[in-house]
C-alpha cells in the first residue's frame, strides 16, 4: 500500500514537472500583440501584413506576431479600453495627431519614445521637418512614431467632369460657379459624412486652408490667433454658405463616412474630400480607381494646397508586455525594404514618413496625391487641435452642416474651448 | 396538571416569549446569526466587490481630478460638482434623458399594450404573431442601431425610399440630421427593440382577468371601449405598474442605439447623460466629471423609482 502510494506520488510529481517544463517552453516563445492594422480583413491588406509578419518572425526566431483587429480608435475610447484591460496590445498602430496622442499621454497610457529616436536612429528615418514638428508638440517629448501622413483634397470623377466639360478651377470664386453648374445638373456637388468626426474635419480643414492659408491656420492651432479673428472666420462662413446654397445637403449632417462615400461612389455626388486611404474604401465599393482624380481645393490666396498631417502612428503602451520587441518591430517597419514593399503594394493608402526613391505608387490616383503634396501640405486641424477641443470642433462642423449654427457661432465655440485648453 | 404546575408552566411560557421565540432565547438568536453569517459571506463578498466597491470608487472619483487609471488623482473637493452645475451640456443631456424616458414609456410601453390587446382578440395564429412580434427583442441594441441607421439614411434608406415611392415625398426628412426629430427617431428604433417584452407581460396579465367580468359587462350593455376602460385596464393595473417600472429603468439606461446611430449628434441634439458620460470618461478622460454625472444619473433613477412607488401605493389605497 505504502509502495503504491509512493509510486503514485512520484508519477504525479513527474507529470507536474513535465507540465511545468512545457509551460516554461511556451513562455520562452515571445508573442508580440499588435493593435492594427485597420481593414486587416481586406484581402490585399491582409496579404501585405501577413507577409510582413512572416518576415519579422523569420528574422526573430521564437517570436510570434499576433494582430489584434482594431475595434475603434483613440477618439471613441477603444484604444484606451484595450490598454487598460491589461490584456491589450504590446504595440499600437492607430489614427494619431496631437489631439489623439495627448489623450492617451495625459492618461499615462503610452510610453515616451524620445530617447529611442536618437538611440535607435528613428530621427534619421523620417522627414527632418516631421521630427522637428513632433519635438515641438509636447515640449521635446515624443510619444509616437509616424507611420503615414495624410493628404486631404478633393476627389472627383474623371468621366463625369469630362462629359460635362467641367474642370476644377484655380480660384474659390470659380469653384462656387462650378458647384452651381453641378447642382443645376441634378447632382450633389459635395458629399460629406460628419457623423464620422474625421470626415467632417477633412472638408472643414480644406475650407479653412483655402480661405485663410497655412500660416493663419497654423497660428490658430498654436493658440496664437483667435478662431474668431477676421482672418479665420471666412472658412466657417463659407461652409455655412455651401449649406445655405444647397451645395451641401443639410440632411448629410446625419450621415457617416460610409453613407457619404456611397453617394460619391454611386455618382450621386460629384466631389468628396478625402485622402489616399480612400483608395481602400473605393476598392471595397468596386469603384474604378482609374476614374478618380484628385486636386487641392481652389483658393483665392494663390495655388491651392491639400491639408494633412500625421495620420497614423505607432505607440507603445506603458503596460506593454514586450516593450523591447515592440521597439524592434518599429525598427523593422521603418527599414527601407519594408517601407518600399508597403509603398509599392496595391494596398498602399498613404504618404510615408520619409522620401522613398525609386518607388512607383500602385495606382495613378496615388501619384496625383503625392504630386499635390510635393510643395507641402496645410494643416488638418483634426490632428493638430488639443484633445479637449477636437470633440467640440467635430460637433461644430455637424452643427454648421445641419444649419443649426452659423460659421461665426461655431468658431466662437471652438475659440472658447481653445481658451479652456490653454 | 395541578393549578400550581399550570401557573408555573404559564409563567415559564411567558418568560420564554419575553426572551425570544427559539428555545434558548437570546443565545439561540445569536446561534442562528452565527450560522447564517458564513453562509451569507460569499454572496456579500461578490456584491461588495462588484457593486459596493465600484460605487464607492465612483463617489471618490467625483471628488478628484482623475485623468485615468494610470494617473495620480488629486482631491479637488466639490470642483467637479460645480463644473457639472455650470456645464450646459450636462443640463442639456439631462433634459434629453427625461425626454427619452417619456418617449420610451409611451412608445415601447404603449405599443406593447396595444399589440397585446390586439393579439388577445385573435382567434387563431396567436402564437405566430406573439413570436414574430417578440423577435426584435432578441436583437442586440447595437445591431438595432445599425439596421435603423440604414433605414433612416436620407438618400438610400428604406423609409425615405418607401415614402417617395408612395407619393409621399413631402414627408421625407433627415431623420438623424434634423435636430427636432433626431431623438424621437433614435428612440423609435430603441422602442422597436424593447416593446416585445412588455407585450408578453401584458398578454400574461390579460390571461389572468376573470372572463366572467366581461360577460357581466356585456350583460350590463357595456360597449368595447367601456369594457376596455372598466374591466381590462383595471385588471391590468398590477402588470401596468410593473411594466412602467421596467420602462423607467430601461429608459434611463438608454445608450447603445444613440451611440451607434448618432454618437450624440448632430451637434449634441441627441446627447443623453449616458452618452455624455461615455464621452467624458473614455474619449476625454475626464473621470471626475463623468463620475459626478454617474451619481446624478443614479440619483435620478432612485428619485423616479421612489416617486413612482409612492404614487402606486397611494393609488392602491
Amino acid at each position: 500500500m505504502l509502495r503504491r502510494t509512493l509510486l503514485a506520488t512520484a508519477l504525479g510529481a513527474l507529470a507536474s514537472a513535465n507540465g511545468l517544463m512545457a509551460m516554461t517552453s511556451l513562455a520562452s516563445a515571445e508573442t508580440l500583440v499588435m493593435w492594427g492594422p485597420e481593414q486587416i480583413t481586406e484581402p490585399l491588406i491582409a496579404e501585405l501584413w501577413n507577409g510582413l509578419k512572416a518576415d519579422f518572425e523569420a528574422a526573430n526566431p521564437g517570436v510570434t506576431v499576433e494582430f489584434m483587429p482594431p475595434t475603434g480608435t483613440i477618439s471613441n475610447g477603444a484604444v484606451q479600453a484595450a490598454i487598460q484591460s491589461n490584456a491589450g496590445p504590446d504595440v499600437i498602430l492607430t489614427n494619431s495627431g496631437i489631439a489623439r496622442v495627448s489623450m492617451v499621454v495625459d492618461a499615462k497610457l503610452i510610453a515616451p519614445l524620445t530617447a529611442d529616436y536618437t538611440s535607435r536612429g528613428w530621427d534619421k528615418q523620417i522627414y527632418p521637418w516631421l521630427y522637428e514638428e513632433l519635438k515641438r508638440q509636447r515640449a521635446g517629448e515624443i510619444y509616437e512614431v509616424p507611420d503615414g501622413l495624410d493628404v486631404l483634397g478633393v476627389w472627383y470623377h474623371k468621366d463625369m467632369f469630362a462629359e460635362n466639360g467641367w474642370t476644377i478651377p484655380a480660384t474659390y470664386t470659380e469653384f462656387l460657379d462650378l458647384m452651381q453648374k453641378i447642382k443645376d445638373k441634378g447632382i450633389m456637388p459635395v458629399a460629406i459624412g460628419p457623423r464620422t468626426g474625421g470626415s467632417a474635419g477633412h472638408l472643414f480643414g480644406n475650407m479653412l486652408q483655402s480661405a485663410s492659408g497655412t500660416e493663419t491656420v497654423g497660428k490658430a492651432l498654436a493658440g496664437e490667433l483667435a478662431w474668431t479673428d477676421a482672418s479665420m472666420l471666412p472658412g466657417a462662413a463659407r461652409l455655412r454658405d455651401l449649406v445655405d446654397k444647397g451645395y451641401i445637403d443639410k440632411q448629410m449632417a446625419g450621415l457617416d463616412l460610409d453613407g457619404a462615400s456611397r453617394l460619391w461612389f454611386n455618382k450621386r455626388a460629384a466631389m468628396f474630400v478625402a485622402g489616399p486611404w480612400f483608395t481602400a474604401n473605393a476598392r471595397k465599393a468596386d469603384y474604378d480607381l482609374g476614374n478618380a482624380s484628385f486636386t487641392a481645393m481652389p483658393s483665392d490666396l494663390g495655388a491651392g494646397k491639400p491639408t494633412g498631417g500625421v495620420g497614423w502612428s505607432w505607440m507603445i503602451p506603458t503596460n506593454s508586455k514586450q516593450p523591447e520587441l515592440a521597439r524592434k518591430w518599429i525598427d523593422f517597419i521603418l527599414s527601407e525594404p519594408v517601407m518600399k514593399r508597403r509603398a509599392e503594394s496595391a494596398s498602399s493608402t498613404m504618404l510615408y514618413p520619409r522620401a522613398l526613391t525609386g518607388v512607383t505608387p500602385p495606382t495613378p490616383i496615388l501619384s496625383e496625391i503625392f504630386a499635390a503634396a510635393e510643395n507641402g501640405v496645410g494643416y488638418n486641424p483634426s490632428v493638430y487641435l488639443p484633445a479637449g477641443v477636437v470633440d467640440t470642433y467635430f460637433q461644430v462642423i455637424q452643427g454648421i452642416i445641419g444649419a443649426q449654427i452659423t460659421g461665426e457661432d461655431g468658431m466662437a465655440q471652438i475659440d472658447a474651448k481653445m481658451a479652456e485648453a490653454k | 396538571m395541578s393549578a400550581v404546575e399550570t401557573k408555573s408552566s404559564t409563567e415559564a411560557g411567558e418568560a420564554i416569549a419575553r426572551v425570544g421565540h427559539a428555545p434558548g432565547g437570546r443565545s439561540g438568536h445569536r446561534d442562528t446569526l452565527g450560522t447564517a453569517m458564513p453562509l451569507l459571506l460569499p454572496a456579500f463578498a461578490i456584491y461588495a466587490v462588484f457593486s459596493l466597491a465600484p460605487i464607492a470608487w465612483t463617489v471618490w472619483l467625483s471628488f478628484t481630478d482623475s485623468r485615468g487609471l494610470n494617473t495620480s488623482a488629486q482631491f479637488v473637493g466639490l470642483a467637479n460638482y460645480q463644473r457639472a452645475a455650470l456645464d450646459p451640456l450636462a443640463s442639456q443631456s439631462l433634459l434629453h434623458t427625461l425626454q427619452w424616458l417619456a418617449g420610451h414609456l409611451v412608445m415601447a410601453g404603449g405599443l406593447g399594450l396595444v399589440l397585446s390587446l390586439l393579439i388577445s382578440r385573435l382567434k387563431r395564429s396567436r402564437i405566430v404573431f406573439r413570436t414574430a412580434l417578440f423577435l426584435p427583442h432578441l436583437v442586440s441594441l447595437a445591431v438595432v442601431g445599425v439596421i435603423w441607421a440604414n433605414i433612416y439614411d436620407p438618400f438610400y434608406g428604406l423609409l425615405n425610399t418607401m415614402l417617395k415611392g408612395a407619393g409621399l415625398g413631402w414627408l421625407t426628412m433627415g431623420w438623424l440630421s434634423d435636430p427636432l426629430i433626431v431623438l424621437f427617431s433614435v428612440n423609435l428604433a430603441s422602442s422597436w427593440q424593447g416593446f416585445g417584452l412588455y407585450m408578453l407581460l401584458f398578454l400574461a396579465g390579460l390571461q389572468n382577468i376573470d372572463h366572467s367580468l366581461y360577460e357581466a359587462a356585456e350583460i350590463d350593455g357595456a360597449n368595447g371601449w367601456q369594457r376596455l376602460w372598466y374591466v381590462t385596464l383595471p385588471g391590468l393595473s398590477e402588470v401596468m405598474t410593473f411594466v412602467v417600472s421596467l420602462c423607467l429603468i430601461n429608459g434611463l439606461k438608454g445608450f447603445a442605439t444613440v451611440f451607434v446611430m448618432t454618437g450624440g449628434g448632430p451637434f449634441y441634439q441627441s446627447e443623453l447623460i449616458t452618452t455624455y458620460i461615455y464621452r467624458l470618461a473614455f474619449s476625454l478622460q475626464d473621470h471626475g466629471l463623468a463620475a459626478v454625472l454617474c451619481i446624478l444619473l443614479s440619483a435620478l433613477a432612485i428619485t423616479v423609482t421612489v416617486a413612482f412607488n409612492q404614487w402606486r401605493q397611494r393609488a392602491a389605497r
